[in-house]
């Protein structure tokens, strides 16, 4: 009896310990680039999105929903939310799910630059595809900032729209992340 | 061949003339739509004035219906700054329900992002902005609903 209590005390400290090392924002910055010489208007950025952060294990997750992407001209934003694009009614989010995998390269306690490899899933128009990039990690004191960039096929996803066969949206748009920790 | 056969038939110079009036026309609306840009939140008028506890349980009691009544329409919530958090190089405003942890997030417009920084936590404020929608949070296990294109409603 006694060491069952030992042993879920034990539990539940590691549990706190594991928790603690988790920080979040929801306010971190993607950027949507998917310009071309031909069209320079779908391009958007979503400043809402989701973050988590995991100093202990490495868990990096993301989430945002599609419709927070705000983009300078209306009817570009009614495409890329419209079925034959992103169709937002019945994919309303985007998610990330993935880990650093060289997390024991970062010290989380000392301030510095710091390279890390950031491996996943990203779910995106309702299909899941792993996602491999690399991350600027800048320590500095209790603040924790990340960003990176990367690109991802839409077709890949799905998303084929007549204007990307036209090529007036990209094939691959750049897309870049940026969340800061506190 | 005589001049007057080389004249154009007057059925086939309406026809050209026709044609060129209506690629004009095309064309000028084509070049406005794509050179369009969002109007200022502060002009555009709203579709509902909601408090911010409301609007948040209304979300959590049924999300499917929430944005289906609010999503991409302008919405004046009026409540109170629980955070301003730091959002690349400018700022989010927050309300939180303090039950729940969900939470309705402001990303405010380009022109009016100065005035937004101006504002502290506990401050009572009227947000003007485009619903964006909400969703269930995996991260963060709550409700959040987000707006974009937000001013200062006075």
């Amino acid at each position: 009896m006694k060491k069952s209590i030992i042993l879920f005390a034990l539990l539940g400290l590691v549990t706190v310990s594991i928790a603690q090392k988790k920080k979040t924002t929801t306010s971190a910055t993607i950027n949507f680039d998917a310009t071309t010489p031909l069209d320079k208007l779908p391009k958007a950025e979503n400043k809402t999105v989701v973050a988590s952060l995991n100093t202990k294990t490495g868990e990096v997750a993301f989430e945002s929903i599609i419709k927070s992407f705000s983009f300078g001209n209306p009817k570009m934003q009614e495409h890329f939310n419209a079925p034959n694009w992103m169709d937002s009614e019945k994919f309303p989010k985007a998610t990330f799910k993935g880990k650093i995998t060289n997390v024991s390269a970062v010290n989380f306690k000392a301030d510095g630059t710091y390279s890390a490899t950031v491996t996943g899933d990203l779910t995106m128009h309702g299909v899941t595809k792993p996602v491999s990039t690399t991350a600027s990690i800048v320590v500095k004191g209790k603040a924790i900032s990340t960003t990176t960039d990367f690109t991802a096929k839409l077709a890949d996803f799905g998303v084929n729209g007549p204007a990307i066969g036209a090529g007036k949206v990209a094939t691959d748009p750049k897309i870049s992340v940026i969340a800061d920790f506190n | 061949m005589t001049g007057a056969e080389r004249k154009m038939k007057p059925w086939l110079k309406r026809i050209l003339v026709g044609g060129l009036v209506l690629l004009l026309i095309g064309g000028i609306a084509i070049w406005y739509i794509f050179n369009e840009k969002f109007e200022d939140t502060s002009k555009e008028p709203s579709a509902y004035t909601v408090s911010a506890m409301d609007f948040i349980k209304e979300f959590e009691k049924n999300d499917t219906l929430a944005n289906k009544k609010y999503a991409e329409k302008i919405i004046i919530i009026n409540g109170r700054v629980s955070e301003m958090e730091a959002a690349d190089t400018t700022i989010n405003i927050k309300m939180i329900d303090t039950t729940t942890d969900a939470y309705i997030i402001f990303a405010f417009q380009q022109q009016h992002r100065k005035a937004a920084k101006q504002l502290k936590e506990g401050d009572t404020v009227s947000i003007k902005g485009s619903c964006s929608g909400g969703a269930y949070s995996e991260i963060l296990e709550t409700e959040f609903i987000t707006f974009k294109r937000c001013v200062l409603n006075k």
